[in-house]
């Protein structure tokens, strides 16, 4: 683990990715916020919050998008350029890693469980949580 | 063989609220903020670290578990400061004490020695307690 002051300077960075996930990052760039080089940047990160500061932006990204496919009626290729990649090809690959499934797939499976326009389904959350909140139980 | 916690739910009186104190005051990160079908928000948040566990902040309101009664005696409970939140670690318990208080987190016990290290316990904007413990 990070000392304070080197935990507070990763927070920048980590914070930086957070605030700017829709644009073209570099490490340097990332690694700057922190007053640190690129390479011991990027050793420093992984320590401290067990993924690289790539792997935190690609998760960020596609939890982002998990969401914009469920509440928003954008196309896939919209969302697509929204979260940050400017091939539909690299975040569909990147999605289907993620989540297991195709952009597409995900939200048609999600939005045929639902029962609600624009709303996850109960299923998408852990179980116990729908049954104490919603009344529903897995099928 | 059970390998970690994912979630853990803490009952606070308005999401949105919550979801300022958390995430400004405490520095925690937003995990899920779902919309989910029959009105439900899954809220959920966790500290900057490599900690897997999430923590769920939810409304006791009326519903499948909770009669308008309960989810009113649950509300009244949490103002009262009935509910523990759990235990905060932090490097430098007095640092982040000062930090906090600095943006406004009420404390009612400032930074102690104890057996098991150093700590402070604070309140939540929902009145729920939570330690901030230096191992």
């Amino acid at each position: 683990m990070a000392t304070n002051s080197k935990f507070e300077r990763l927070n920048a960075s980590r914070d930086y990715i957070a605030d700017n996930y829709q644009a073209t990052l570099s490490l340097s760039g990332i690694a700057k916020c922190s007053y640190m080089s690129p390479y011991h940047f990027l050793r420093v990160f992984k320590d401290t919050y067990g993924e690289t500061p790539n792997e935190f932006l690609i998760r960020l990204r596609v939890e982002k998008a998990k969401k914009m496919l469920i509440t928003e009626n954008l196309s896939v290729s919209e969302i697509c350029a929204k979260v940050g990649y400017i091939s539909l090809g690299s975040f569909s690959s990147l999605f289907l890693k993620q989540v297991g499934m195709a952009p597409t797939l995900y939200r048609r499976k999600l939005w045929a469980l639902s029962t609600e326009e624009y709303r996850f389904p109960s299923q998408a959350i852990p179980a116990c949580y729908a049954h104490h909140f919603l009344g529903k139980l897995a099928n | 063989m059970i390998t970690s916690i994912a979630h853990a739910t803490i009952y606070v009186l308005n999401q949105d609220e919550a979801l300022d104190f958390y995430k400004n005051k405490l520095g925690f990160e937003v995990g899920d903020d779902m919309k989910v079908e029959g009105g439900f928000r899954w809220l959920t948040v966790y500290p900057k670290s490599k900690s897997q566990l999430q923590l769920v902040l939810a409304e006791p309101k009326e519903g499948p578990m909770f009669t308008k009664d309960s989810a009113e005696k649950i509300r009244s409970l949490i103002e009262e400061g009935a509910f523990g939140a759990g235990v905060f670690e932090t490097e430098n318990c007095q640092k982040t004490y000062e930090e906090l208080v600095a943006k406004g987190v009420e404390f009612i016990q400032p930074p102690t020695e104890q057996l098991y290290g150093v700590e402070a316990m604070g309140i939540d904007n929902s009145g729920n307690w939570f330690s901030l413990v230096q191992r």
